[in-house]
């Protein structure tokens, strides 16, 4: 069976890289005692897979985790188990059965929601008057790192939904295996806008909800597809 | 300001130097099974300073089990300290921030008690630059009535006079039930109020425990020591070591903080025994921790299920100086694999001794995974084994690399070392004879049988003499002698197949003159540091130019303490330290080094080491004849 579970990656942790998180899950399932099913093979590992890969520094209110298991075992007992096995900073706060057929959860993966902490509250307010007339124009150009440049890109479609509150950016970007706005990106363009570029915007992200589309094509959270 | 206000402050300056540094996840903590106890309902808080960085630190069997041992009483808690990397000392700086525990993050000197783990001579000038970011004043002398006590353990502390003007007490030998000990005196003095040098005698009075204020040192013109004598009538005239008599009733961790990312050894660590019999002679570890102790095979399985359990490691590897001689390896191996194979768990054999490991237990090995085998012959030429002591023959070494050829591995890691007392270039060579006669053994197996991608690497180490060893005497190889003899080394071992890896001649010139170091090396450590030496078991941050500069601006010369060989009659700086294992002994062991004869494993019978006249310590002094 396939057990799908949603988990949090704390402030105190956001500097963990993907890599990290995903061995620190494993080693928490084996921990559990759960009934886990390993690859076949020289080096067997969990047959586990994530929705998405959260950055380095970003921290994760409901990221998503697809474990097989070996054996059936209660929704109730997963959560349980894995909570006690999980160090503070990663707790589960749901999981699910998923049928075999379900698709695999990065495929159904359309976006992601974001809250980005503006440390500076001047800053803050400067992105946030700015907003309005970025999501006027047409096109909004931005710098993507790809593994070898950087390359211009236009961000206005990837965006779903921005606004400020308080000393808080809250936006909902495209986010799919082939293409993605990261916070990054959208706070650069922002900030060109605030006619703050070039300074030194520190935040704290957090990325709150992966997203994916019902058959209303209506964007609801990916763990209730 | 308000306490929680300061507090919240340091936490916003230290999450600000976060986002800049790299390798962020070596200073945030928050690992499974790390202790979350509350500052304020635990009387004494011990900060535990590991002198070195974060992977390094957390790669330590010792700290997994004085953590664990601290944090289990409920009047103690115990917190993570490692050396920052120079960056984040830099950005540290820049904000102003004091060297911050990985748990509460509270500053090093608002703890009662300052523990350092001494673990290599090189990570010295790391405890200064930490004392000092700690807020704590370097030397003890200029410590007040609300700084900390600062204490240290760990094989170093076996010749702790280097460290003397830094560290106010010294824990010799094994620290389990001393540290607790150690612990109750420091919490007495925080409730009673006691005044820091009262606190200190009533330490002395501790078996195991030196504190280095309370003896004078007199030296002779020659620069030689005349005399270290106790000032106050706590002081014991010699420190005898502290020994654990049975692993299992003594404590062990039933888990391990799981850091989140890789350290160097990722793994559940199995302390199956302590000590070794074997009685190589330029072996420290094999006289400080004699003698022998095994753990349990019950005791071993129940530890390794809770382990397993507790941190979700998928290795297991079995520690101790030299796990082949442990009495039931092949029943142990073959239960643990047995228990773990569910789990996927593989079992490893670090210190694999090549005269010790059966065929069987290799094969079982790799039933779960094979990974390089290590065989650490120390000397290419019998005589030279023999010198050594290194009861190993080239017939044995050869049997068990053809056993692991045939096995189905492929790789191999020899260890050997330069400099050695008598050496002469016949012993270089036979490095490379040894190794030639390696990989003849792998293509003397038929092609369908052995595995493909035959490695061999060969480390050669530069020999530091260390104190309570036969060769404690010895003079060290000039750096000039060591680097022509891996010129030459390079030259033989220019080998298909082979890689050659030698150590830095002049980090081993420095260890030496650290580990064979008196109280006047402290003035050189402190210059040293001064000038900016640090982390410098680091290549990259290593200052020779620096540490020559320091010696030279406090009068003394590396080459007194490193090349010198010491006559028999000389006092040795740490001669009131007592292993245990006495200068007669020691003595008796260099004279027959030098006629190049043997002496016998002691669980064939005892050879006298000196423990023998401590009751009921060693198992088998007891049962041999003396
Ligand atoms: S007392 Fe005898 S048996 Fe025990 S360690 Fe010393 S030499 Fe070996």
């Amino acid at each position: 069976m396939r057990m799908l579970a949603v988990f949090e990656k704390g402030e105190r942790i956001r500097h963990i890289g993907h890599l990290d998180i995903q061995r620190s899950v494993q080693r928490g399932l084996r921990r559990s005692g759960l009934p886990v099913a390993y690859s076949n093979g020289f080096n067997p590992h969990i047959l586990i897979t994530f929705a998405s890969a959260l950055s380095t520094g970003a921290c994760g209110k409901r990221e998503i985790m697809d474990v097989t298991m070996a054996e059936d075992v209660s929704s109730e007992e997963f959560l349980d188990r894995m909570n006690k096995a999980m160090p503070p900073e990663m707790q589960l706060s749901e999981a699910r059965p998923l049928d075999q057929k379900h698709p695999a959860l990065m495929a159904s993966l359309r976006a992601a929601e974001y809250d980005l902490l503006i440390r500076d509250p001047g800053q803050a307010g400067k992105l946030t008057a700015a907003i309005p007339a970025m999501m006027a124009k047409e096109t909004v150009p931005a710098m993507r790192k790809t593994k070898t440049a950087l390359k211009e890109c236009d961000i206005k479609p990837l965006i779903y939904e921005l606004k400020g509150e308080g000393q808080h950016i809250l936006a909902t970007l495209v986010l799919t295996e082939r293409e993605a706005c990261k916070p990054g990106m959208l706070i650069e363009a922002l900030s060109r806008e605030a006619g703050i570029e070039g300074e030194e915007v520190r935040m704290l992200i957090t990325r709150t909800a992966l997203l994916g589309m019902d058959e209303n094509d209506r964007l609801v959270p990916l763990e209730t597809l | 300001m308000r306490k929680d206000e300061l507090k919240e402050d340091l936490n916003q300056r230290f999450e600000r130097v976060l986002e800049k540094v790299q390798k962020a996840p070596r200073y945030t903590g928050g690992e499974m099974n790390t202790a979350v106890k509350g500052w304020d309902e635990c009387p004494l808080h011990f900060g535990f300073c590991f002198p070195d960085t974060y992977e390094v630190g957390m790669s330590h069997l010792g700290l997994k089990i004085l953590y664990g041992l601290i944090n289990r009483e409920n009047w103690s808690l115990c917190e993570r300290f490692f050396m920052p990397w120079t960056d984040m000392m830099a950005l540290m700086e820049e904000e102003q921030l004091p060297l911050l525990s990985m748990e509460s993050r509270h500053p090093l000197n608002e703890f009662d008690v300052v523990g350092f783990t001494l673990q290599y001579e090189m990570s010295f000038s790391n405890i200064l630059a930490m004392l000092k970011m700690g807020g704590i004043p370097v030397e003890g002398k200029d410590r007040g009535e609300n700084d900390p006590i600062v204490v240290a353990g760990g094989p170093c502390a076996f010749n702790p006079e280097p460290l003397a003007d830094f560290i106010d007490a010294f824990m010799i030998g094994d620290g389990e039930d001393v540290m607790t000990e150690l612990n109750r005196v420091i919490l007495e003095r925080k409730e009673k109020g006691m005044s820091r040098e009262a606190c200190l005698r009533n330490l002395a009075k501790l078996e195991g425990v030196y504190v280095p204020s309370l003896y004078d040192v007199e030296y002779n013109a020659d620069g030689t020591v005349a005399s270290v004598t106790p000032n106050c009538p706590e002081a014991p005239a010699a420190v005898r070591k502290r020994v654990v008599t049975d692993l299992n009733s003594t404590y062990y961790p039933e888990e391990f903080p799981v850091p989140y990312t890789e350290v160097i050894f990722d793994r559940i660590m199995l302390e199956i025994m302590r000590g070794c019999t074997r009685g190589c002679r330029f072996c420290q570890a094999g006289i400080l921790y004699r003698p022998v102790r095994e753990r349990s095979l019950e005791k071993l399985i129940k530890l390794a299920e809770k382990l397993q359990s507790s941190t979700g490691y998928e290795e297991i590897s079995l520690s101790s100086l030299s796990s082949g001689d442990y009495s039931c390896l092949p029943e142990l191996i073959r239960e643990l694999m047995r228990r773990m194979k569910d789990k996927r768990v593989s079992i490893s054999l670090p210190s694999l001794r090549i005269d010790s490991v059966l065929k069987e237990s290799l094969e079982e090995t790799q039933q779960v995974k094979k990974t390089s085998l290590t065989f650490a012959p120390e000397a290419g030429t019998q005589r030279m084994r023999d010198v050594i002591n290194k009861g190993v023959t080239e017939e044995d070494l050869l049997g068990k690399v053809r056993d692991a050829f045939e096995g189905g591995w492929s790789s191999v890691k020899l260890y050997f070392m330069s400099g050695l007392p008598t050496e002469t270039t016949e012993d270089l060579d036979g490095i490379a004879d040894l190794a030639q006669k390696v990989i003849a053994e792998y293509f003397n197996v038929p092609k369908p049988q052995r595995a493909k991608g035959l490695r061999v690497t060969v480390s050669v180490s530069v020999f530091v003499p260390k104190p309570f060893t036969p060769f404690q005497w010895a003079a060290q190889d000039t750096v000039e002698a060591v680097i022509a003899k891996q010129e030459h080394l390079k030259q033989v071992l220019n080998i298909k197949g082979v890689t050659f890896h030698w150590h830095e001649p002049y980090v081993s010139y420095l260890e030496a003159c650290f580990a064979r170091g008196d109280r006047r090396m402290g003035a050189v450590l402190k210059r040293a540091w001064e000038k900016g030496c640090i982390l410098d078991g680091w290549n990259e941050t290593f200052r020779y130019d620096l540490w020559m500069e320091a010696f030279r601006e406090c009068g003394l010369d590396p080459a007194f303490y490193a090349n010198r060989e010491r006559p028999k009659e000389e006092i040795l700086p740490w001669d009131h330290i007592d292993s245990g294992v006495t200068k007669q002994f020691l003595w008796r062991e260099k004279e027959k080094s030098e006629r190049a004869e043997t002496t016998k494993d002691c669980r064939k019978g005892c050879n006298g080491c000196g423990l023998q006249r401590w009751k009921g310590v060693c198992a088998y002094a007891n049962a041999g004849s003396v």
